[in-house]
């Protein structure tokens, strides 16, 4: 198991369902096996483990609860980035900056790239999530360290708060629509890809205004997987 | 009131919609970004201003090779002028004007459509961020923007 395989519930739980005798966090991952999202896109919104979930998910296959959903070329190719079958040989350059507002005080050179991995939740299992029209968490979601925030993993935490993606994309830029530019241009960040964004935040400044951003628009607070380990 | 994400990837689905039935389904979305110090313009763009639920503005901006295999799919196969791809822009502009116009009525007032070529007369007002769509067909760029003025939510 990799993290990318996607599953389905099965007839054989619907049938078993009510007998099923679960903890509620385990229900909680075994309800949001829906058939579209990967093994880890599902453990981070259930908000378990990568670890945690790997066992789990082996005794819900065994069980019969869930199989695996065989996807389509076209689906693989946009789950990789890539939407479409011509796209595969073909590099796509990103968009043409044509015009800037005389506005501008900073400059903007690309973000570094990163090694680092796709996020995995750390964070212990939360109340069920329902978009943005919950109150927000009381706490705030500011981690006060000295590790550096990876933006693909808060893009991906976000945009896993709503069940679609399109959607999930636009919460995000509402949630950035709160950040300060200035903050993220003095970290050289003039844009953010909404897939595999490669930018480690390292100003706990900036931090702070994400996770107040995402608490304020999201009403949720960051996992500690959006943070690079220590 | 202001409109849910939802409500705003309407805007996408309404520009998808249509620009699919003129290609037969040929577009292709890459991954979206958002961009915080510059707008992304191309050669020819459709602007409508937005007041009410959403206050900002959305923008289609589409390269003139975009806009001729557009114009040449129901139209004859000459070379396209200035004014063939303003027409063409500005069909898409008023099609994504008219149908959210209809889905939201007077929650969502929006402006006629303006349509230009490279970059705007009036200089648009870069909001805190925007985030851009791209589109690709026959290996021609456009992009949908979108330019809200604040965070504000339902």
């Amino acid at each position: 198991m990799t993290g990318t395989e996607i599953y389905k519930r099965t007839p054989a739980y619907e049938r078993e369902a009510r007998e099923i005798r679960l903890h509620a966090p385990q229900w909680k991952l075994l309800l949001a096996f829906d058939g579209q999202r990967s093994l880890s896109e599902v453990a981070l919104n259930a908000e378990v483990s990568f670890t945690e979930a790997l066992p789990l998910t082996r005794k819900f296959l065994d069980q019969g609860w869930i199989e695996e959903q065989p996807i389509t070329l076209d689906q693989y190719l946009k789950r990789m980035g890539a939407r479409d079958v011509s796209a595969t040989g073909a590099a796509v350059p990103p968009p043409t900056v044509l015009h800037q507002p005389e506005k501008e005080t900073a400059p903007a050179p690309p973000s570094a790239p990163s090694p680092t991995p796709p996020p995995l939740p750390a964070s212990p299992a939360a109340e069920k999530k329902d978009e943005s029209s919950a109150a927000p968490e009381k706490a705030p979601a500011a981690k006060p360290s000295n590790r550096a925030m990876r933006l693909s993993a808060v893009v991906d935490f976000i945009t896993s708060l709503v069940g679609n993606i399109g959607i999930g994309q636009l919460l995000v830029y509402r949630v950035f629509l709160r950040v300060p530019p200035e903050l993220l241009l003095a970290e050289d960040i003039a844009s953010v890809h909404l897939v595999g964004d490669t930018s480690l935040i390292q100003s706990e400044k900036l931090q702070k205004a994400i996770a107040d951003a995402v608490n304020a628009v999201a009403k949720r607070q960051l996992p500690d997987s959006v943070f690079a380990p220590a | 009131m202001p409109l849910h994400e939802r409500d705003i990837h309407y805007f996408v689905d309404v520009t998808l919609a249509h620009l699919n039935k003129i290609t037969g389904n040929e577009i292709a979305l890459r991954d979206p970004t958002i961009e915080f110090q510059s707008l992304v313009f191309s050669a020819y763009t459709g602007l409508l201003h937005l007041k009410g639920g959403a206050e900002g503005f959305v923008y289609f901006t589409a390269s003139q090779q975009f806009l001729q295999h557009l114009h040449n799919s129901h139209q004859s196969r000459g070379r396209i002028t200035e004014e063939d791809c303003r027409d063409v822009m500005a069909d898409i502009t008023g099609t994504i004007a008219h149908t959210v116009h209809k889905k939201f009525g007077a929650t969502l007032q929006i402006s006629e459509p303006r349509i230009f070529s490279t970059v705007p007369d009036d200089p648009i007002e870069m909001p805190p961020a925007v985030f851009v769509q791209p589109l690709v067909w026959r290996k021609e760029h456009a992009y949908f923007v979108l330019g809200l003025a604040s965070a504000e939510t339902t």
